[in-house]
C-alpha cells in the first residue's frame, strides 16, 4: 500500500485532542512486562489447545471410518436387511447425457444392478408409474432386471401406480410378482411408430426439403413427404418383430402361452382388476403391500426396512438440469420433437 | 527494536503512529499481529472443528484475513480521502494488524466455551467488538476525524459485505424457489 497523504496526518491542529495525554513510556516500565506475561499465557494456551486438538483428532481417526459418501445418498444407512424401492416414473427413454442425475434408462438399469448387488438388499420393488417409452430404453431396463435376477436370485416385485401401460408393463413382466391398484391403467401391449406428415403445411409456407440419399429407405419416416408402400411394409415388419418380442417377454415373464398373450395383446388397456382377471397382474394392493410382499419373498418378513433410491444431491442436480436446460425450454423442445421412433408406449395420457 | 518494545510503544505512545517517520518495528509488529491473531482464531475454530486441520488450512485462513483487512484498510482510506481526512493507508493496514492481537483471547475463550463455562458465541462476538473498538481508536489516531466518523468508516466495509451476503442469500432463496416451482 502506498504511503500517501502523509502531510495532512502530521498536522497537529487537525488531529483530535486525546482526552488524556498518553503517559510517556518511561513512566510505565511495566507495560512491556505485562505484554510478555500475556504472550507467555498465550503461548501456554496455544500449547494446551494444540494438545487438545491433537488428542481429539487422534480419537476421531481411531473411530471406524463410517464417513462414506454413500451414506449421504441414503443407500447404506445400516447393514440391516432391507427392501430397495426404485421409482420408474414418466416416459421411459435413454437419457440425453451420461449424467448420473438423469433419469434415463441407463441410469435406472445401473441402479437396479447396484442395488441388487448389495448384500443387505433382499428384494427389490419397482414402483412403476409410466406409459412406457422407446423400445430400446424399455428393453435396457428389462434386460437389467433379468440379469440381476439371474446373478443374485433376488425377487423383484412390480408395483403399479396410476398408469403402467405398454413399456411400463413390459418392464413389469420381468418381475416375479405384479401388485396393482384396482383402478390402475395397464395393458396396451403393443408397439407404435408414428410419423407426422408436414408436406401440406410446408407447401403452404413455401418450404421444400431436398434429400439426397444412398438408398431408397434412407429417409424413411421423413415428415416432408408421403410414406411409400415399401416403407410401410418395412416398418410394419419392424413393428411385428418388436411386437413379437413384447409378447414373448410377457409370455415368459407371466408364464402364459404365447397364443393366450396374443389374445390380450391387441393394444387395449385394462384396469388393474381386469388385468388380474386376465392373469396379467398377481395381486391388488398399494406400495406398502408390494413392499410387504417383497419382504416375504426376500425372507425378511412383512414391513421390512426400506432403502429408498433417492439421492438428495442427485435430485437437486436433476432439478437444476431440467430447469436450466435451455432456460426451461427443454421440456417444450422435447414435447414438440417430431423425430419418429419405435415405442412401447400408450399415448392416452 | 523487538516486538514487545514496538507494541509497547503503540500502546503507551500512540501519537507516534502519526509521526513523520514510521515507528521502528511497526511493520513487523502489525504483520505479526495478523499472524498471531489469525492463529488464535484458527485454533479457536479448530477446537470447534469448524476448519480442517493442517498448515494449508491455516495458510488459507491467514490469506483470507490479510485480504479482508487489506480490503478494509483500503476502503476506509478511500472513504477518508473522499471526505477530506488525510492519513496513511499502509499505517492503517499495519495498525489493524496490531488490533488483531486481541484475537489471541479467542484461545482461552474457546477452552471455557468447550467446558460450557461461558457462551462461546457471545464471547466470540464480544472479542470481535473489542477488535472493532480498538480499530476505531486507531482510525482516530491515524486520521483527524471524530469518533462517529471513525466508527462509520470502520463499520462501512463490514456493512457492505453484509449487504452483499444478504443480497446473495435472498437471490439464492429466490433461485431455489424458482427451481422447485
Amino acid at each position: 500500500m502506498e504511503e500517501q497523504n502523509n502531510s495532512g496526518a502530521v498536522n497537529p491542529e487537525a488531529q483530535p485532542k486525546p482526552a488524556a495525554q498518553p503517559v510517556p513510556a518511561a513512566a510505565r516500565p511495566g507495560a512491556a512486562l505485562w505484554l510478555k506475561i500475556i504472550a507467555g499465557l498465550y503461548a501456554l494456551s496455544l500449547i494446551a489447545a494444540f494438545v487438545v486438538i491433537n488428542k481429539a483428532d487422534a480419537a476421531r481417526k481411531t473411530r471406524p471410518k463410517d464417513l462414506d459418501l454413500s451414506k449421504l445418498s441414503g443407500l447404506g444407512k445400516s447393514k440391516k436387511d432391507a427392501v430397495a424401492v426404485i421409482p420408474l416414473y414418466g416416459a421411459i427413454s435413454q437419457g440425453s447425457s451420461g449424467h448420473s442425475w438423469e433419469r434415463g434408462s441407463q441410469q435406472i438399469a445401473k441402479r437396479i444392478t447396484t442395488l441388487a448387488a448389495k448384500k443387505e438388499v433382499k428384494a427389490i420393488v419397482l414402483d412403476i408409474n409410466s406409459p412406457g417409452g422407446t423400445v430400446g430404453a424399455v428393453q435396457e431396463i428389462y434386460s437389467a432386471i433379468l440379469k440381476a435376477k439371474a446373478e443374485t436370485k433376488k425377487p423383484f416385485i412390480a408395483r403399479f401406480g396410476e398408469v403402467s401401460a405398454s413399456g411400463g408393463y413390459y418392464v413389469a413382466a420381468a418381475c416375479d410378482q405384479i401388485v396393482s391398484h384396482p383402478g390402475t391403467i395397464t395393458g396396451s401391449i403393443g408397439v407404435i411408430f408414428s410419423v407426422s406428415n408436414f408436406e401440406g403445411l410446408m407447401k403452404k409456407v413455401g418450404f421444400r426439403s431436398e434429400v439426397i440419399k444412398s438408398g431408397k429407405f434412407k429417409d424413411i419416416g421423413s415428415p416432408s413427404r408421403e410414406m411409400t408402400l415399401d416403407e410401410r411394409k418395412l416398418l410394419q415388419a419392424m413393428i411385428d418383430d418388436s411386437y413379437d418380442q413384447f409378447v414373448t417377454a410377457v409370455s415368459v415373464g407371466r408364464k402364459m402361452p404365447v397364443d393366450q398373450v396374443k389374445l390380450l395383446a391387441d393394444g387395449r388397456i385394462y384396469t388393474g382388476r381386469q388385468a388380474m382377471d386376465a392373469k396379467l397382474v398377481d395381486k391388488m394392493g398399494d406400495l406398502q403391500d408390494a413392499i410387504d410382499k417383497a419382504g416375504e419373498l426376500g425372507g425378511i418378513g412383512k414391513n421390512p426396512r426400506v432403502i429408498s433410491d433417492s439421492d438428495p444431491f442427485e435430485n437437486l442436480l436433476s432439478l437444476m438440469d431440467s430447469k436450466l436446460s435451455l432456460f426451461g425450454a427443454k421440456s417444450v423442445v422435447e414435447a414438440i420433437e417430431i423425430a419418429p421412433s419405435l415405442e412401447y408406449r400408450w399415448y392416452g395420457r | 527494536m523487538d516486538l514487545f518494545s514496538a507494541l509497547e510503544l503503540v500502546i503507551v505512545r500512540p501519537e507516534t503512529l502519526v509521526a513523520e517517520a514510521r515507528p521502528e518495528g511497526f511493520g513487523r509488529t502489525g504483520l505479526l499481529g495478523y499472524f498471531f491473531g489469525t492463529l488464535g482464531l484458527f485454533v479457536c475454530l479448530r477446537m470447534f472443528s469448524a476448519v480442517p486441520p493442517g498448515m494449508m488450512s491455516f495458510g488459507v485462513v491467514l490469506t483470507l484475513v490479510l485480504a479482508a483487512n487489506f480490503f478494509f484498510a483500503s476502503s476506509i482510506h478511500l472513504f477518508m480521502d473522499f471526505t477530506g481526512a488525510k492519513g496513511s493507508a499502509s499505517r492503517l493496514f499495519l495498525a489493524f494488524g496490531c488490533s488483531d492481537y486481541f484475537l489471541a483471547l479467542l484461545v482461552p475463550l474457546a477452552f471455557f466455551a468447550k467446558l460450557d463455562v461461558l457462551n462461546g458465541f457471545l464471547w466470540f462476538c464480544l472479542c470481535f467488538l473489542v477488535v472493532i473498538y480498538a480499530r476505531v481508536r486507531l482510525v482516530r489516531r491515524l486520521y483527524p476525524v471524530s469518533t462517529n466518523k471513525a466508527l462509520l468508516s470502520v463499520w462501512l466495509p463490514y456493512a457492505g459485505l453484509c449487504a452483499v451476503f444478504f443480497v446473495s442469500f435472498v437471490y439464492s432463496l429466490a433461485w431455489l424457489v424458482w427451481l422447485v416451482i
